[in-house]
């Protein structure tokens, strides 16, 4: 053999045998910087459970500088970084994160809250919508249906109601046969304003258990809002029953009981027992009206206080033709005087509303809608 | 040797371009010694790299071993660690290796110009040992100028045997150099331009070759075991609006004030340091690392060790510019302390760190008070990286590209050049002296100042010719007719123009002897010999002249574009007369 190749193949052979003794002196190293960084990502963790992000934050930074690729620690340290304000740079290592694992459920989610911290509407749906179809390496389900959730909790903040309702009627379709998760849709489903199918998900969990006393005081504010006075009563008497101390449950439950007692169209009210719940209620609007316009105060500083006069008058003409009335009087009457109610409690609203006057509004609002 | 260009197809025969060397087959085999030291360039990177690798885990170790794995504040072993290694690190250098003072530049340097590239392998573990304490204990110096000569070192170490001739001999430091230096940057473009650049000084094909590839085949090395990811993370770069040029001149303006100051501290305090009683340098480091300890433990140990993780936050927004300001300060002092203190490691990385924050709180005050500039932090700390590489180290285009490099972000070019330019000017103008031409000249050498080489006049052929002598002969001429021709001139010696390339040239006593002789019917082209004369090109240094002048009196000066065109003539007094002259 020439002497270059002897000359290369000794260097080749001089090469292997460094490559192999540098190979296990790195591995050796690698091994002691990966227990570092397990170490100091824990103590990490515990700073950011104890409500310490800026600690969490350096010994975040500080594992990932002996283990510089650990996707684990890099999501850690972008979520202190986020906690502690620091958003450019959490964006950093998340969208870096984002371009090694683009379909990343954890890093979708997080990018989206990032986005959703700097008021990026469209960018925070996107991810989020990342992150609900994204990887979960585990538990999977549980967290795409948290993402969704998350998503449909801004949407709402962001009083994007009809994006909020889709992404609710999309969820509730995908959604198993778990109580708690169809509670919280059905919540969801009330705070978008879509009573009909917040009702029908509130039955659903009732179908399970029939005494969860959350759902029976959804479905009665449901039913209520869906002018179903009747069934919300029937709803809110059995979540009062389970849970005395629901107040907004009690108060709701009152306005239905008072609807539906002196709801002057409702089932089986005879002619004369509707002349007698007009009347009444016509006298109840002109005491909401005198107590309005004696009102020294007025209840709600910043409003104007209403202008009862004109509806006084109205009142009294209102007054003169229903006196006229004999008990098989003319429905159109009852109308007119519904419509006047109507008048009187959204014009005296600033005076504040007992639940009687809630009731007579809602009544008069909904007259053709009560549920008979 | 750049200087020669490929011939013209019409070239004359005796061009004298010696465009490629004649193959000389290497000692016993048909592999020539170009190939072979190609081939040995590779394995030299793959060395140099496994040494980078084990330098930089060595680094490591000792940091975490000596300041725990986050130096903080207010912690004994940040403040006593430097000082105590200091003493260590003193003793090891006076009595165990007493050549790994300073950063290695210069001793590579030395090496090529003095030593005929001969770097002991001694003097490579020295400091890899040394280095490796004192960066890994908190001194303020970095890791990639003892790389350039570890990787130089071994070089030799591997090329010494092989009965290369010395040319190559001499490159095997500064290729050696490119592979250290790329490794520990994990940056072959910059490591490559910085070898040529500022080590070796001239560019050409031979060279570049090996250089590249022994910085390429040593970066593989480094990735494969380290990774690939950059020593800092750069943030999303925003473009540059050219009204924002301004505050990007302000901080070459700014970082051409620092590589001064930097530049002048440690040209002032090394030699006092020096000339201080033997005993006291048994202190020095130890003393430096004391201040730097102290440094670190009141609040600011981000200026310890080569402060690459300290440059990253800094990219990332998380000092103000107050706190960069500071750091900056805090790391001029620093370094110049381990560095005068003849603390062995290098001046890269800290560079790099006071351009970082430098860089970092210009931005900051341009965009505190023009808060409509778009420049993000990590730009301005980007840009001010290669500033001071400008200023300080006097490596203008390494500077840039080691910018370009790093970011991998062409966008911020413009702003890059332009603030180095500025600093470049402006450091120049404060420190007529580069640092690594100041160490050598305070170490008694006098090696070649590359940045004076480059601003040296070149003497061309075109300032040295004359017109040609008249008339111009041609080979198809006969003897007679050439003597009539040339009958009124008072000159003795004539061109000919060959058929169909090329000159000759004949002399008046030539001409007359072959009409005696009876030839007077023959033409000059079958009398004269069939070698062509040399000839050279107007824009051809002067020197290439000399070598051809003492072959014949006249040498032919021809146009590029048309080789039978004759610009002028030079002889060996012309060329000697011009050297006498200063150039104009």
């Amino acid at each position: 053999m020439s002497r270059p190749a002897v000359v290369i193949a000794w260097l080749t052979v001089l090469a292997v045998m460094g490559f192999a003794a540098v190979t296990r002196l790195s591995n050796r190293f690698n091994e002691q910087q990966k227990a570092l960084a397990r170490h100091l990502y824990e103590r990490g963790l515990a700073e950011q459970q104890a409500g310490q992000p800026e600690k969490a934050v350096e010994h975040f930074r500080a594992a990932l500088s002996y283990d510089h690729d650990n996707f684990q620690y890099q999501l850690s340290l972008a979520r202190a970084l986020r906690d502690t304000g620091r958003t450019g740079e959490a964006e950093t290592y998340l969208v870096s994160l984002w371009e090694r694992s683009p379909q990343d459920g954890a890093v979708n989610l997080a990018l989206g809250r990032l986005a959703e911290r700097e008021g990026q509407l469209d960018k925070t749906i996107q991810y989020y919508h990342n992150a609900i179809y994204g990887v979960w390496p585990s538990d999977p389900d549980q967290k795409r249906f948290n993402a969704w959730f998350e998503l449909i909790d801004f949407l709402l903040r962001q009083n994007a109601k009809p994006q909020a309702q889709a992404e609710l009627i999309t969820l509730s379709a995908s959604l198993p046969h778990r109580p708690e998760l169809e509670l919280r849709v059905a919540d969801l489903f009330m705070r978008a304003q879509d009573y009909s199918n917040a009702f029908l998900a509130y039955q659903r969990v009732l179908q399970g258990d029939h005494g969860e006393p959350q759902a029976l005081a959804g479905a009665g504010e449901a039913a209520f809002h869906l002018a179903r006075y009747r069934t919300a009563a029937r709803y809110l008497s059995a979540a009062e029953a389970q849970n005395p101390e629901d107040s907004q449950s009690a108060q709701t439950l009152e306005i239905s009981k008072t609807i539906l007692a002196v709801d002057p169209f409702g089932r089986g009210v005879s002619a004369g027992e509707r002349l007698r719940r007009i009347r009444s209620i016509f006298e109840e609007g002109g005491k909401r009206i005198d107590a309005c316009a004696t009102s020294s105060v007025n209840p709600n500083p910043g409003t104007n206080p209403p202008a009862v006069s004109p509806l006084k008058a109205n009142w009294l003409d209102m007054k003169k033709k229903l006196a006229r009335l004999g008990p098989n009087g003319e429905s159109g009457l009852a109308d007119e005087v519904m419509d006047l109610i109507l008048q009187i409690e959204q014009q005296t609203e600033s005076c504040g509303a007992t639940p009687q006057d809630q009731a007579l509004l809602l009544l008069a609002q909904n007259r053709a809608g009560v549920e008979q | 040797m750049s200087m020669f260009s490929a011939p013209a197809a019409d070239a004359p025969e005796s061009s004298p371009l010696p465009v490629r060397k004649k193959a000389v087959a290497f000692p016993g085999t048909t592999l020539t010694e170009e190939r072979f030291f190609l081939v040995l360039a590779v394995f030299i990177g793959i060395f140099a790299g496994l040494a980078v690798v084990c330098f930089r885990l060595s680094i490591e170790w000792t940091s975490i071993a000596l300041l725990g794995p986050t130096p903080e504040a207010h912690t004994l072993r940040v403040l006593l660690a430097p000082a105590l290694v200091g003493l260590l690190i003193a003793a090891l250098v006076i009595h165990v290796f007493p050549q790994v003072r300073g950063s290695g530049v210069n001793q590579t340097k030395a090496a090529l110009y003095i030593f005929n590239g001969y770097i002991p392998f001694r003097t490579a573990v020295g400091k890899f040992i040394t280095a490796a304490l004192a960066i890994g204990s908190g001194q303020s110096l970095g890791p990639e100028d003892p790389s350039l000569q570890i990787g130089a070192s071994l070089a030799w170490a591997l090329g010494r045997r092989m009965k290369f001739s010395r040319e190559k001999v001499r490159l095997l430091a500064p290729v050696g150099a490119a592979a250290g230096l790329a490794a520990a940057f994990n940056a072959p473009i910059s490591a490559v331009l910085f070898v040529i650049e500022e080590v070796i000084g001239r560019w050409s094909a031979g060279i570049l070759g090996s250089v590249v590839l022994s910085a390429i085949s040593s970066v593989v090395i480094v990735r494969w075991f380290l990774g690939a990811q950059p020593l800092f993370r750069i943030p999303p770069l925003t473009g540059v609006h050219p009204s924002e040029l301004i505050a990007y001149a302000v901080l070459g303006i700014a970082g051409g004030l620092a590589a001064a100051i930097f530049a002048s501290g440690v040209a002032y305090l090394r030699p006092r340091l020096r000339a201080l009683p033997r005993a006291t340098l048994y202190f020095q480091p130890a003393l430096a690392g004391l201040i730097i300890g102290l440094i670190g433990y009141y609040g600011a140990p981000q200026i310890m060790g080569a402060g690459y993780q300290a440059m990253d936050q800094a990219m990332h927004d998380q000092f103000t510019w107050q706190m960069l300001a500071i750091l900056a300060g805090l790391k001029i002092l620093a370094t110049t302390l381990s560095f005068v203190s003849g603390t062995p490691g290098g001046m890269f990385a800290p560079t790099l760190f006071i351009g970082a924050m430098l860089g970092g709180a210009v931005g900051g005050v341009e965009r505190h008070f023009y808060p409509h500039l778009t420049g993000t932090t990590g730009t301005y700390a980007l840009v001010g990286m290669g500033v001071l590489f400008a200023g300080f180290l006097r490596a203008p285009m390494t500077s840039v590209f080691m910018v370009l490099e790093v970011s991998g972000d062409y966008s911020i070019i413009v702003p890059v050049i332009l603030a180095n330019a500025f600093a470049y000017v402006i450091a120049r103008s404060l420190q007529p002296i580069p640092i690594f031409d100041l160490l050598t000249r305070q170490d008694g050498l006098e090696l070649p100042s590359l940045e004076e080489q480059r601003e040296e006049t070149i003497l061309r052929v075109e300032d040295a010719m004359r017109p040609p002598p008249v008339p111009i002969l041609d080979s198809a001429a006969t003897v007679q007719e050439a003597n009539q021709q040339i009958e009124l001139s008072p000159e003795s010696v004539f061109l000919v123009r060959l058929r169909p390339t090329g000159w000759g040239s004949i002399a008046r006593d030539s001409l007359k002897r072959f009409a005696s002789e009876g030839k007077m019917e023959m033409t000059l082209g079958s009398l004269l010999p069939p070698q062509r004369l040399p000839y050279l090109h107007p824009d051809y240094p002067l020197e290439m002249a000399l070598r051809h002048v003492h072959q014949t009196p006249l040498v032919p000066v021809l146009s590029r574009a048309d080789f039978l065109k004759l610009e002028g003539v030079v002889s060996s007094d012309d060329v000697l007369n011009k050297y006498q002259v200063p150039a104009t």
